[in-house]
């Protein structure tokens, strides 16, 4: 597949490939994903806004430049410490895998990244991987990812991003480390017409992570813990639909990841309230909540790939891979996209 | 969920109001109305200095330097509000350009001024509004119900002579804003439009610089109306 390198959601050429619970593989122009849906489906979302989370200043004790990434959070509340990736000089224009690694790390090292100071509070146990603090306020500290933050990228599209080029229509608070990028699909129109359909729409927030280190080894324990939330009226929704017999449908693995772990901990039952998913989704796992998912689509042996075979038999992936080889369906944040109905989950 | 009583006399407690233009005139009335009702307010302003003072004013509001004008302070004024409030239920579009000063007849508008006018007083709004929509329309998902109030002027109404920039730019809001209120209402978020009248501010003055302030109404009265109608529209919509 070839990397979409354009920074556009909805192009009106985007693809879906569509594998139905019986194994079928199809090809469907993407924008009518909303005739997949049936009177009583709920679709979740996840609403998280991606942060400005990659900055770019100087590492204090070397005066060597950096650039810095934050890649996770103890909480969706949680604004003065992050875990981070760190780079030496360079940005996104180089592979990640050909980036230089940064000046020697310790605790205390002062950063100085545009208007914020940020303290390595810890190195651990990868020369590219620390725990930092902002010391400044909340406020100052908003303000500081605000103006001086980037979004994080790849050297797959050249272009800088915008941070408009990375919410979705649906963007809610900030949360994500990068785009929960399936749901690049949804626009007003899109969600206007569910609720004509009798199929509903809600969201949870989910602290979407970093999908590359450019290091073989800190790229194996991706996805790092993350913090998601489930408000009242969406575990509401998700009790009535499984209740009344509809599909739930996850737009994008973040989403799956939070509502089995919900379930998880809760019996069976998505509650509401904040968790933190440190379930990895893999072929062994027991879906239990979501019945179809839509999202980007995948190289193998990638975690995406993995979280799918949860879903669908080998078989039917391996005819997926060739479709969408044959078919040149573009990969990363802004290619085409799956709708896959679960194989192999606890409802089919 | 436990429900927020809204009546015009009750408290907006929780409620998280993002006000642009907040340092002066309504904006900064509305600062005051909105303290008082306990709600989590931020404010927006262009001048740093203005935004620290009135920080120093109201220690438990949100101060956000950022000129709606500008399409690339949008994203990190919107980031700012959702990031600092944890999410907004209520949108007060109140940053305001007269356009020409002293005000002009169409013909002598220098294009630059009309622009200024259109870009502070319709595309500001517009994407400030496009930018936090997730966050207004999850509120509205969540049973808070998800509110946008565009300050508008009987100037978007009535032919005045002088007044064409900001009268024109005024009157693409209201229409704007009831566009918008259509769309948007089966998902419970509101588009309104408030008139505050004439009222005593630095910006009236610079469009009128020989009014009789006496005449002028209070910008504390219009905030408290503002308020009511934040408060009666909300209580439609609230579960």
């Amino acid at each position: 597949m070839i990397a979409a390198a354009e920074p556009v959601q909805r192009p009106p050429d985007a693809k879906l490939l569509v594998v139905s619970r019986g194994g079928s593989v199809r090809h469907w122009p993407r924008t009518d994903f909303a005739r997949l849906l049936r009177p009583g489906d709920l679709i979740v979302a996840n609403d998280a806004a991606t942060l400005p989370a990659s900055l770019s200043g100087i590492h204090l004790p070397s005066r060597r430049p950096v650039e810095v990434r934050l890649a996770a959070r103890d909480s969706l509340d949680e604004i003065r410490r992050f875990h981070a990736v760190i780079f030496g000089g360079g940005d996104f224009h180089v592979r990640t895998e050909d980036r230089i690694p940064p000046p020697r790390l310790a605790a205390r090292d002062g950063l100085q990244l545009g208007p914020l100071q940020a303290v390595i509070e810890q190195v651990l146990d990868h020369e590219r991987l620390a725990v930092i603090r902002f010391p400044g306020s909340p406020r100052d500290i908003w303000e500081g990812l605000a103006l001086h933050g980037r979004p994080i990228q790849y050297s797959h599209v050249q272009k800088p991003l915008a941070l408009w080029d990375s919410w979705t229509s649906i963007a809610s608070v900030p949360a994500a480390f990068e785009p929960p990028s399936a749901g690049f699909l949804l626009d007003w129109n899109l969600l206007d017409g569910l609720a004509a359909g009798r199929i509903r729409f809600c969201t949870i927030t989910h602290s979407a992570g970093i999908s590359s280190t450019g290091d073989a080894e800190l790229d194996a324990r991706l996805p790092f813990d993350e913090p998601y939330r489930i408000s009242a009226a969406s575990a509401l929704a998700i009790g009535q639909t499984r209740a009344g017999g509809g599909r739930i449908i996850a737009i994008g693995t973040t989403v799956v990841r939070a509502l089995e772990h919900a379930a998880a901990i809760g019996n069976g039952v998505v509650a509401a309230g904040d968790g933190l998913a440190t379930n990895r989704i893999q072929a062994a796992s027991r879906v239990q909540v979501v019945d179809a998912l839509v999202s980007g689509t995948h190289e193998p042996q990638t975690s995406h790939y993995e979280l799918l075979r949860a879903f669908v038999e080998d078989e039917t992936l391996r005819r997926m891979d060739q479709e969408l080889n044959t078919h040149n369906y573009r990969a990363h944040e802004f290619g085409d996209s799956v709708f896959v109905e679960g194989q192999r989950t606890a409802a089919a | 969920m436990s429900s927020t009583t809204l009546s015009s006399d009750a408290g907006l407690g929780a409620l998280r109001v993002a006000v642009t233009g907040g340092t002066s005139g309504l904006g900064l009335a509305l600062l005051e109305e909105l303290h008082n009702k306990r709600a989590k307010v931020a404010f927006v302003a262009r001048t740093r200095r203005n935004v620290e003072n009135v920080s120093r004013l109201y220690p438990a509001s949100l101060g956000i330097v950022g000129d709606v004008s500008q399409e690339q302070d949008i994203y990190p004024i919107a980031m700012q509000l959702l990031g600092g409030l944890g999410g907004v239920d209520v949108l007060v579009n109140g940053a305001s350009d007269l356009g020409p000063v002293p005000l002009a007849l169409l013909g002598d508008t220098e294009c630059e001024d009309l622009e200024r006018a259109l870009n502070t007083n319709v595309l500001g709004p517009f994407r400030l509004t496009k930018a936090i929509l997730g966050s207004l329309s999850a509120s509205a998902r969540e049973g808070r119900g998800g509110l946008v109030v565009n300050v508008s002027s009987d100037a978007a109404v009535n032919a005045y002579p002088h007044w064409g920039a900001y009268g024109a730019s005024k009157a693409a809001l209201l229409h704007l804003s009831r566009i918008w209120n259509e769309e948007l209402s089966p998902m419970g978020v509101q588009v309104l439009s408030f008139d505050p009248g004439n009222m005593d501010t630095p910006l009236h003055a610079a469009a009128v610089p020989d009014a009789d302030r006496a005449q002028l109404k209070r910008p504390e009265t219009a905030a408290r109306e503002l308020v009511g109608l934040i408060a009666t529209s909300l209580a439609k919509v609230v579960k």
